[in-house]
C-alpha cells in the first residue's frame, strides 16, 4: 500500500507567500509548526509559543546568520551580531530612540511634517496615501532622528528600497547589486558627511548619540548601522500607516470609536501591527543541536522566524484575522523580542500611533477609500498595502 | 536562599527560592510566572516586566535608574508608588522575602 506523505510545507511556493501568506500559516501552524520550506530555503517556525520561547534563547537562535545578503549589502550591522558586540553597539544607539526624547524632540518633528505634506494635497480631495504621505512622511521623519535632515527624502526612499532588493536578491542578479551598492555608497557619503558636522556640533540624533556614547562607534560602524536604519526603518511605519488607515476606513465601528476618543489610536497602533506584522519574518540560525517545537533542527539550521503567523496564532488571539481595537490580550510580536528587540518601537508607536493616523483623520473631511481603484497588498518578509487611492470632501 | 513571592491581580502567589546573581525579571520567567513578558530581554526598553513592589522602603533595592524611570512612564497599567521593572532588580540575599505584585496589564 502507497504511503501518503502529507508534508505541506514542500509545496509552499514564495509567490503564493507573497500574495497571502496567512492561509498557508494557518496550515503550518496546526500541522507542521517547525517546517522545511525548500522554497524559503529554510524553517519557517509560525506559532507564537515557539518564537516567543526562543526570542529568549539568544544563545541558541543566533542572529549572526552566516552567510548573510544583508551583510553583503550593508556590512557588518547590529542586526546581525549577537551578545557584548551587538549589546555595544546598540547601547550607543538607544539614547536617541528611548521614549522621552521621541515625545519631547521628535514628535514635534513628525508632525510638522505630516502637516505640510497634508497641506500640499489637501485641496486636491483625492490622493494614494502611499506615494503622497505614507512613505514621504516615513522617510523625512527616519532622514530627521537619524542625523540626516538634509538628506532629501526621495533619495531615503530610494536607497531603502535598493538596499531592501540586495538583502532579497536570492537570484543573484547583478542589477540588483549594482543598485544597491550604489544605494549603500549614497547613504556612506551622506553619514561622512553628518558624521563631519556632528562631531563638533553634537544633537539629539541616532549618529549624534554613536559618535560621542561613552564608547563611541568608528565611524564605519556608524556608516554601516546607518545603512541597516535607513534599509529597515522605512517601510515599517509607512506600512504601518496604511495598513492602520485602511482598517478604520472598512471598520466604522472602530473609526467612530476613535474620532469619539482620539486616545484610542494607541489601540489602533497596535492592533494594526499585530493584524499586519510589518516584518513578517526575520532570520535565525542555530548554533547547536535543539529541540523546538518537537522538532529537531541541527546546528546551523537557518530558520524564518514569521512573526506575522505568530500576530494570528488563534491558540493566543480570539478571531485571529479579524482587525479588532477592542482586543483584551493584546500580547502580539510585531517588534520582535529578547537583546534585538526593535529599536525603533518607540518611535513607530508616535509616529503612527499619535501623529500619522490621527492627523490623516483629523484633518481630511469624510475620509474614504476610493471605490473606483482597488487596493493591493503584497509582501510576506515585509507585508503592507501597496497602493491607498482614498477622496475626502475638500 | 532568597526567597521572592510574586503576587497576581486574582490574589494568587507563588513563593520563589531564588539564586542571588540573577534578577527579578528572569526568576520570573525562569519560573514561567504568569504576567511578566519582558520583550526586550532585560535592556529597559520595552515596560512589559513591570512590577509593584508591596514595600518599596525595604532594603536591597537599588534606586531608580533615568533610564527605568523613564520606562516607567510607558506602562500599560498606569505607574504607581512601588513600580519597578523587574529586569532591573537584581536578587541578593538582602532582597530575602520580597513580595511583588502583577499589575492587570503588561502591553
Amino acid at each position: 500500500m502507497a504511503q501518503v506523505i502529507d508534508d505541506f510545507a514542500q509545496t509552499i511556493q514564495l509567490d503564493q507567500l507573497w500574495s497571502d501568506p496567512y492561509p498557508i500559516y494557518r496550515r503550518l501552524r496546526a500541522t507542521q509548526p517547525v517546517a522545511w520550506v525548500p522554497a524559503a530555503n529554510r524553517y519557517l517556525v509560525t506559532r507564537h509559543a515557539d518564537i516567543a520561547y526562543l526570542e529568549k534563547h539568544p544563545d541558541i537562535f543566533s542572529a549572526a546568520e552566516s552567510p548573510s545578503l544583508m551583510t553583503r549589502v550593508m556590512g557588518h550591522t547590529m542586526l546581525r551580531k549577537d551578545g557584548a558586540e551587538h549589546l555595544r553597539e546598540r547601547k550607543a544607539a538607544e539614547p536617541a530612540v528611548r521614549p522621552r526624547i521621541v515625545k519631547q524632540r521628535w514628535t514635534p518633528v513628525f508632525q510638522r511634517i505630516a502637516d505640510e505634506l497634508i497641506d500640499g494635497f489637501l485641496e486636491r480631495g483625492e490622493a494614494d496615501l502611499f506615494t503622497d504621505y505614507a512613505a514621504p512622511l516615513a522617510a523625512r521623519s527616519l532622514a530627521a532622528v537619524l542625523g540626516l535632515a538634509e538628506v532629501a527624502g526621495a533619495d531615503l526612499e530610494e536607497w531603502s528600497q535598493a538596499m531592501m532588493d540586495g538583502n532579497g536578491n536570492y537570484g543573484d542578479d547583478p542589477a540588483v547589486w549594482q543598485r544597491a551598492d550604489a544605494a549603500a555608497r549614497g547613504v556612506e557619503n551622506a553619514v561622512d558627511a553628518a558624521i563631519e558636522r556632528l562631531t563638533a556640533h553634537p544633537d539629539d540624533s541616532v549618529i549624534s548619540a554613536m559618535l560621542h556614547a561613552e564608547d563611541p562607534l568608528s565611524h564605519q560602524s556608524i556608516r554601516d548601522n546607518l545603512k541597516m536604519f535607513i534599509g529597515g526603518g522605512l517601510n515599517e511605519p509607512r506600512d504601518a500607516t496604511l495598513v492602520g488607515t485602511y482598517a478604520l476606513l472598512t471598520h466604522p465601528e472602530q473609526r467612530a470609536a476613535v474620532d469619539a476618543d482620539p486616545g484610542r489610536f494607541k489601540d489602533v497602533f497596535e492592533e494594526t501591527v499585530r493584524w499586519v506584522a510589518p516584518i513578517g519574518m526575520y532570520p535565525r540560525q542555530t548554533t547547536v543541536e535543539t529541540e523546538l517545537g518537537g522538532v529537531i533542527l541541527p546546528a546551523g539550521a537557518r530558520l524564518g522566524i514569521v512573526l506575522a503567523s505568530a500576530n494570528r496564532d488563534e491558540s493566543v488571539f480570539t478571531d485571529p484575522d479579524a482587525f479588532d481595537i477592542n482586543r483584551t490580550n493584546r500580547v502580539h510580536l510585531a517588534f520582535g523580542g529578547g537583546p534585538h528587540y526593535c529599536l525603533g518601537t518607540w518611535i513607530g508607536r508616535a509616529q503612527v500611533g499619535a501623529v500619522s493616523m490621527p492627523t490623516l483623520l483629523r484633518r481630511l473631511p469624510n475620509l474614504r477609500l476610493d471605490e473606483t481603484v482597488p487596493v493591493r497588498w503584497g509582501g510576506w518578509v515585509f507585508r503592507g498595502l501597496l497602493n491607498l487611492p482614498v477622496r475626502w470632501d475638500a | 536562599m532568597p526567597k521572592i513571592t510574586f503576587v497576581q491581580p486574582d490574589g494568587t502567589e507563588s513563593a520563589l527560592d531564588v539564586d542571588a546573581g540573577t534578577t527579578v525579571m528572569m526568576a520570573a520567567l525562569a519560573a514561567s510566572v504568569e504576567g511578566i513578558l519582558a520583550e526586550c530581554g532585560g535592556n529597559a526598553m520595552c515596560a512589559t516586566c513591570h512590577v509593584v513592589v508591596v514595600d518599596p522602603t525595604r532594603p536591597g533595592l537599588p534606586p531608580v535608574s533615568d533610564d527605568e524611570d523613564e520606562m516607567l512612564d510607558c506602562t500599560a497599567s498606569p505607574r504607581k508608588e512601588g513600580s519597578r521593572l523587574s529586569c532591573q532588580l537584581p536578587v541578593t540575599e538582602e532582597l530575602d522575602g520580597l513580595v511583588v505584585r502583577l499589575p492587570e496589564e503588561q502591553m
